[in-house]
């Protein structure tokens, strides 16, 4: 069925609509659910992806801002506790110098004699830890303890349960091996003149024969300057001298190993170079003193002077043992931790350090300060002065253009000669900020990138205020402790560490939590989709099976019309339409099955008329093939006979007779044709033979006859065939012979003298016989009336010339019969034309 | 030439009367049947070359003899012309193609049998 016949029927469009108001909507309610949903499963999808992210993004937040705060709050913590412990490292410092104060202020009270000096020494000591003996690793790449000491807590009696909480113990703090030290390496008296003249040392920093102090040379490494001094002193004021001590240079900076030395090219001797905690635990030490001298006042008098030299290693000592760390106390410093205490002295000069050849010092043979550690760019302009180091740099302003640009000076360094003298550590800055903070007698800190670690680097000044360290308020000098940042924050470190694993197992954990719920929403999706399309699509089939049949149902009873009318229509006359139900279907069907009733009827009526017709036509038939055959049997005697008498009688009159008897038959005999002819074709009896026919032959056949006949008569007869004839044509010869007899007959029949001519020719689509004659010719209000039957002109001519008056009816109807027409031209006295056309393209043929 | 026979079939004593006089007169010997049966018993008795067989007869119809004549054994052939008052054309057609040499349409002259069996007929009549 094709789209276009299935949806112009009503079953199509029912089902058309039925499936548009219902298949439609579903649909529509179809997709906007799964719309709907999808819609709700991207949100989930998305809003869950957000949720998880920002879950994830809190957690990480929440992360670093602990993380971070754990830092700051740990590094502020540790930057107190450092800074506490430079402050409390720097006063503890400067309570043991005024302790000194007070040492030298009773020195100046004793009479002076060695054996009072010797008293007052030997009272004066001080404990001094040093590490034990260590030694180079068997792999040569570092020192480690020869015994190692590892200080365990020891604890003997069980912990409470109410103390087991965070029940935390540490062994004694382990400072190193004890050794008791005299404060003092030298108590000597000098009189004004300079001349010492008693002198108690301990040990053998300094030279035990007594000297005039007013010559340096006489003096500790010929350094000491300080009787000039000693005679502005009022009784009772206290001189106090710098830290002096002879410079100990280094063969390496940093750790003194074998590999380094060798790289340097230079003996492995490390007792020979500057000790420096760990990195060479068997150097040589900075040995050095802090000279006190006061007036000895004598009946108010200053009769002398008492001076008591510091073994500096009591200072150092303060700085020396610290650890800014857990571990607080140590017994060796590890530099390269940079985890340590150093002190500065009022002109920031390193007084003490891990690295002993760091300490600002003077050459043991000049008496002059050692040149410190300098930039290139300082060391250059000093070498282009050409002037001794101290008188350079006294003229150079401190602290210039500090920053870590600058590098150390290459030649300084390899000299092992690297002191450092903050005022001219350009590439350190960390000395200028130390200075900053503590030049108005202040502490604090900063933190700094140096040597390749963040240090908080603190500094606290030194009170003590005591002779020329009262000039600034920075006192004596200033404690500053480094340390390594990231060791205050390990633990959040730590815990940031751990946080971000957690994080990292958290984030790929939300990530395949929320791909798993991501999938599970698809999944819900897709089987949720596929119910919904599927349910839909079955109720589509549904509904349009539904369509269907309803359709069908409410169609069928029309479909079965139809066919019923079909039926009748192609011929079953009995069949009828169910006309069962009361409604317009039913009342349709019984209008139909009326009507199909008279159809019925009226078909009957009908055969029954053919069938009458038909009987008359064949009686009709029937009757004239026996009036025929009836009236030409006795003619058959009568024309035979006549005949026969004539050509037997002698007798010109019974000869006359007999001959009257064969016209009369004749002309009986032509009625009789005649008439038969005219009844046959008006009651449609009349039959045509049509057959391709010579032209010229049947012509030659036809006017034979004629040709004698009117040359009997005297008349001119003519054939006049046109040249462009067709050689045959189909037509009834018989018939078409009848035709021209007829007109032939007539004509020789009225034509007195003259001619007659019969002339053939062709039209477009005609064959053109025309019958012309000389005869009387036919009057114009006649020219109709010769065709009807037995109307003949002047009924006398046809007793006359023995007519029948039906020639000319039949020559009319035959031709009209074959498709043609007959007309007639005549002028009375001239003559007659008789004109017949005759299709060439016979439709009855 | 020998004796040449012509074999007049009709019902009517006239028409028999009257076509055997104008054979006799074409020099044939005539003889007459009034019926199709006898003129089958006569054909079969006797060399019969000419038939004029009439139609419309009681008993044995024309068609009929003329199919029965057809099939006697025969040593020459027999030439039957339908003579019947049956003028239409139709009856012609019928008739020739029945086996019928020639249609003799009643009333006859002597011209139109002449022309029918002038080629039979050898010798003029005296």
């Amino acid at each position: 069925m094709k789209p276009s016949s299935f949806f112009g029927g009503i079953r199509g469009k029912l089902i058309s609509i039925f499936v548009l108001i219902k298949v439609v909507p579903l649909v529509l309610l179809a997709w906007f659910a799964w719309h709907a949903t999808q819609q709700l499963g991207e949100d989930v999808s998305v809003k869950a992806g957000a949720m998880a992210d920002s879950m994830l993004s809190s957690i990480k937040t929440i992360g670093k801002t602990v993380t971070d705060d754990s830092i700051r709050a740990l590094d502020l913590r540790s930057r107190e506790a450092i800074e506490a412990l430079t402050t409390d490292t720097a006063k503890e410092i400067a309570d043991f110098l005024y302790d000194r104060d007070r040492d030298i202020r009773m020195a100046a009270t004793l009479e002076p004699s060695e054996a009072t000096f010797q008293r007052f020494l030997s009272g004066r000591s001080r404990a001094l830890h040093h590490h034990a003996a260590w030694k180079l690793a068997a792999d040569e790449k570092s020192w480690v303890p020869e015994v190692p000491v590892t200080p365990t807590v020891n604890v003997t009696r069980p912990v409470l349960p109410d103390n087991a909480k965070d029940f935390h113990a540490r062994p004694p703090e382990y400072l190193g091996e004890v050794e008791q030290r005299p404060l003092f390496v030298e108590m000597t008296y000098v009189d004004l003149s300079g001349q010492e003249k008693i002198k108690i040392t301990s040990g053998n920093l300094t030279e035990k024969s007594l000297k005039n102090v007013v010559d340096r040379s006489n003096t500790f490494i010929k350094a000491e300057t300080y009787f000039p001094e000693l005679k502005k002193l009022k009784a009772g004021e206290i001189f106090v001298s710098d830290v002096i001590g002879a410079y100990v240079p280094t063969q390496a900076i940093g750790p003194y190993l074998p590999a380094s030395l060798e790289k340097a090219g230079k003996p492995f001797t490390p007792e020979e170079s500057a000790y420096a905690g760990t990195e060479n635990p068997l150097g040589k030490r900075f040995r050095g003193i802090v000279r006190w001298a006061m007036p000895v006042v004598k009946n108010g008098q200053i009769a002398g002077y008492v001076t008591l030299a510091l073994d500096h290693d009591h200072i150092r000592q303060f700085s020396d043992r610290l650890m800014p760390t857990e571990e607080r106390y140590s017994p060796i410093a590890d530099p390269i931790k940079g985890n340590y205490a150093f002190l500065w002295d009022y002109k920031n000069r390193s007084i003490s350090h891990v690295r002993d050849y760091f300490i600002v010092g003077y050459d043991a043979k000049t008496g002059l300060p050692a040149t410190p550690w300098l930039d290139e760019s300082l060391y250059a302009e000093w070498q282009a002065s050409g002037k001794p180091s101290d008188e350079f740099l006294a003229a150079t302003p401190p602290f210039r253009d500090q920053n870590l640009k600058h590098k150390p000076a290459k030649a300084l360094s390899q000299a092992g000669t690297v002191a450092l003298d903050c005022r001219y550590l350009n590439f350190a800055p960390q000395c200028d900020g130390w200075n900053a903070l503590t030049e108005h007698g202040g502490s604090g800190s900063f933190v700094i990138f140096f040597s390749g670690l963040w240090k908080l680097t603190t500094a606290a000044a030194i009170p003590y205020y005591t002779g020329q360290y009262g000039k600034t308020e920075q006192g004596f000098g200033f404690v500053t402790i480094g340390a390594n940042v990231d060791e205050f924050h390990k633990a959040a470190t730590e815990t940031a560490g751990k946080i971000n694993t957690l994080v990292v197992e958290k984030d790929s954990s939300f990530k395949t939590l929320r791909d798993e719920m991501l999938g599970d929403i698809e999944k819900n999706l897709t089987s949720t989709a596929i119910g919904l399309w599927g349910s839909t699509i079955l109720m589509v089939l549904l509904v349009i099976g539904i369509a269907i049949w309803i359709a069908n149902l409410m169609t069928s009873r029309i479909t079965r019309m139809i066919d019923g009318i079909h039926a009748f229509q192609g011929g079953d006359r009995k069949r009828r339409l169910e006309a069962g139900s009361s409604d317009e279907m039913g009342e349709l069907a019984r209008s139909f099955n009326g009507m199909a009733d008279s159809v019925e009827e009226s078909f009957k009526r009908l055969e029954e008329a053919k069938e009458k017709a038909e009987e008359a036509s064949r009686l009709k038939s029937a009757f004239l093939a026996t009036v025929s055959h009836e009236l030409r049997t006795p003619l058959n005697g009568i024309l035979g006979f006549a005949e026969l008498l004539q050509a037997e009688l002698t007798e010109p009159e019974q000869q006359e007779y007999a001959g009257i008897i064969h016209r009369s038959g004749e002309h009986l005999l032509n009625l009789v044709t005649e008439i038969l002819d005219l009844a046959k074709i008006e009651s449609g009896e009349m039959t045509f033979n049509w057959v391709e026919t010579l032209l010229t032959t049947f012509i030659d056949e036809t006017v034979s006859v004629y040709r004698s006949t009117a040359e009997a008569k005297g008349l001119q007869f003519t054939v006049l065939l046109a040249a462009d004839l067709p050689a045959q044509f189909r037509t009834d010869p018989t018939r078409l012979r009848q035709i021209l007899n007829n007109l032939l007959s007539n004509a020789i029949k009225f034509t007195t003298q003259g001619s007659v001519t019969l002339a053939i020719s062709r039209t477009a689509n005609d064959l053109k016989f025309v019958v012309q004659d000389t005869g009387s010719g036919i009057p114009p209000e006649s020219r109709e009336i010769v065709f009807e039957k037995f109307k003949q002109l002047a009924n006398f001519l046809t007793r006359e010339h023995g007519g029948t008056g039906l020639g000319l009816a039949i020559v009319k109807q035959l031709t009209e019969l074959m498709g043609g027409q007959v007309s007639l031209d005549s002028t009375p006295d001239l003559g007659s034309t008789f004109t017949i056309h005759l299709p060439l393209d016979n439709a009855h043929g | 030439m020998a004796e040449r026979n012509a074999l007049v079939v009709d019902d009517h004593p006239t028409n028999r009367l009257l076509a055997g006089a104008l054979l006799k007169k074409l020099g044939w010997t005539v003889r007459e049947a009034e019926t199709g049966e006898i003129a089958l018993s006569m054909a079969s008795e006797l060399a019969v070359q000419l038939v004029l067989l009439d139609i419309s007869m009681p008993g044995l119809s024309g068609e009929e003899t003329c199919t029965r004549l057809r099939a006697l054994p025969s040593q020459q052939p027999m030439h039957i012309l339908a003579y019947t008052a049956h003028a239409f054309p139709e009856d012609r057609q019928r008739l020739l193609a029945i086996g019928f040499d020639e249609v003799l349409v009643k009333p006859i002259s002597r011209q139109r049998l002449e022309e029918l069996i002038g080629n039979l007929s050898a010798a003029q009549p005296g």
